[in-house]
């Protein structure tokens, strides 16, 4: 007869037991980071980690094995691996609920050896889609109440077993989950092509306050200011120049960064928009072709 | 000038880029070592990795993220002055890292900062490229005394609390690429 903290801690031991053979870890270097088998021959892990190299070094359960990396999307954090031979282990089933704040989240990561590591979190706080500062979308917000060390990039699940997303650690290293349908939506263009496509300007824009003298003529009270401008970018050949601050993109105001990274999806490759932008004092309209962004 | 140089290994493949870095250390009075080094001194390029501080503190030169581990980390720009002292503080056991030195910041939503203005925007990024705020108030034709004004608003508005803080936040945390 046991009392129900042990069943409790037993349960959390059956549930990584049950996930950790689709975990592996990653050999980046001086050290490591998990990674979760999605299919037999793909692993998936966390972008950020990884250095830049075409090969990998993994260790699942004691025994090494070699991956290729087929691609990686710095906005989603998703890199995928493709294994040298696949490896016949059942990945954690989707969660079957949307996840609610105060329920318990199971971290699954592995060691250097590729044995399993367990954590234990809470869902700290939920929300709707968001943008990524690297210009992904992420289908909803899960953020934990734990930080990450070589965990990351394993999976997390919920207390029923079902598998919410990977691991990714965020300012301070705390843990976020990328949620398995923006893992899934990712997987087959980075398998097929190696990135995720984007439409890209080529400009860095901080958000700045149109001087009150312009502001008027402006018709707006804030902007953003162009402060890196791509060389050879489509910005760049459009004529724009580094201290332009950028009033509206096809008529609609350019104020907020997310809302900016949100209209580049990889639709609106090849379209041309038009600008607004105050130049020195002056109100200028430029065409710009919206290009691919380069891959690095 | 009595200030005794240090012993420096220099972890650097590239000879063209070696002898420049050996130019510096030698004018600023270190020797270059192959052992026994009170610091080593590497260029860390984007893949690579850096050699173990084991031997003796380790100051990076890299425009990428900064590696937590590392005991200094300078862009690989760094000016002469700036890489004697920091080779001197990590010898001393002290952290030395660049104004703009991001380390690997994780992942995260696209902030929305509030808007600086363009005035702002130019003395942050001064502040940035290491300028002491005589500096750039010469440079933007300004008082110290506005330059300090432009300083404290922007800590405000960014919640900074120190100028490396402040740039990172308001030029590295603001900027959106598109």
């Amino acid at each position: 007869m046991t009392d129900l903290l042990e069943q409790f801690s037993t349960a959390l031991a059956d549930r990584i037991a049950a996930a950790a053979p689709c975990v592996v870890a990653i050999g980046t270097g001086r050290r490591h980071v998990s990674g979760m088998l999605w299919r037999p021959d793909v692993v998936v892990t966390s972008a950020q980690e990884l250095p830049d190299r075409p090969e990998f070094k993994l260790r699942r359960a004691g025994e090494e094995t070699t991956a290729r990396l087929a691609g990686r999307d710095p906005g989603t954090n998703v890199a995928v691996l493709r294994l040298a031979q696949p490896i016949e282990a059942a990945p954690p089933v989707a969660a079957s609920a949307a996840p609610r704040v105060g329920t318990l989240a199971l971290l699954v990561g592995a060691d250097d050896t590729g044995a399993p590591t367990g954590r234990l979190g809470m869902v700290h706080a939920t929300g709707p889609e968001w943008h990524s500062q690297a210009g992904g979308r992420i289908d909803a917000l899960l953020r934990l109440d734990v930080r990450l060390g070589a965990d990351e990039g394993g999976p997390v699940l919920d207390a029923a077993g079902g598998l919410l997303g990977m691991s990714t650690a965020g300012p301070r290293r705390r843990a976020l989950v990328i949620p398995a349908a923006t893992i899934e939506r990712a997987l087959d263009p980075l398998l097929a092509e190696g990135r995720i496509a984007r439409g890209w300007l080529g400009v860095g824009l901080q958000p700045v306050t149109v001087p009150d003298s312009l502001r008027e003529a402006a018709g707006r009270d804030s902007g953003m200011m162009v402060v890196n401008l791509a060389v050879g970018g489509p910005a760049a050949a459009a004529g724009v120049l580094p201290g332009d601050i950028m009033l509206d993109l096809d008529g609609t105001p350019v104020r907020r960064a997310r809302a900016l990274a949100a209209a580049m999806g990889p639709e609106r490759i090849g379209q041309s928009v038009t600008l607004r932008l105050l130049r020195a004092g002056a109100l200028q309209t430029l065409a710009v072709v919206i290009a691919a962004r380069p891959t690095g | 000038m009595t200030v005794p140089g240090l012993h420096v290994r220099l972890a650097v493949a590239d000879p063209v880029r070696r002898r420049g870095l050996a130019a510096m250390l030698a004018a600023a009075g270190h020797t270059v070592v192959d052992d026994a080094a009170d610091v080593v001194l590497c260029d860390l390029l984007p893949g690579s990795t850096p050699p173990p501080e084991a031997e003796a503190p380790v100051l990076a030169l890299t425009d990428g993220p900064a590696p937590e581990l590392l005991a200094g980390v300078l862009p690989r720009a760094v000016e002469q002055e700036q890489l004697d002292a920091g080779l001197r503080a990590v010898a001393a056991g002290l952290v030395v890292r660049g104004p703009g030195a991001a380390p690997v910041i994780g992942f995260r939503a696209a902030e929305d900062f509030p808007p600086l203005t363009p005035r702002e925007v130019e003395v942050l990024s001064l502040v940035g490229q290491g300028l002491t705020n005589k500096a750039v108030a010469r440079r933007l034709g300004i008082s110290v005394h506005t330059v300090k004004f432009h300083l404290e608003a922007l800590f405000a508005k960014l919640e900074a609390t120190s100028r490396a803080e402040a740039v990172a936040k308001g030029l590295r945390g603001g900027v959106i690429e598109v």
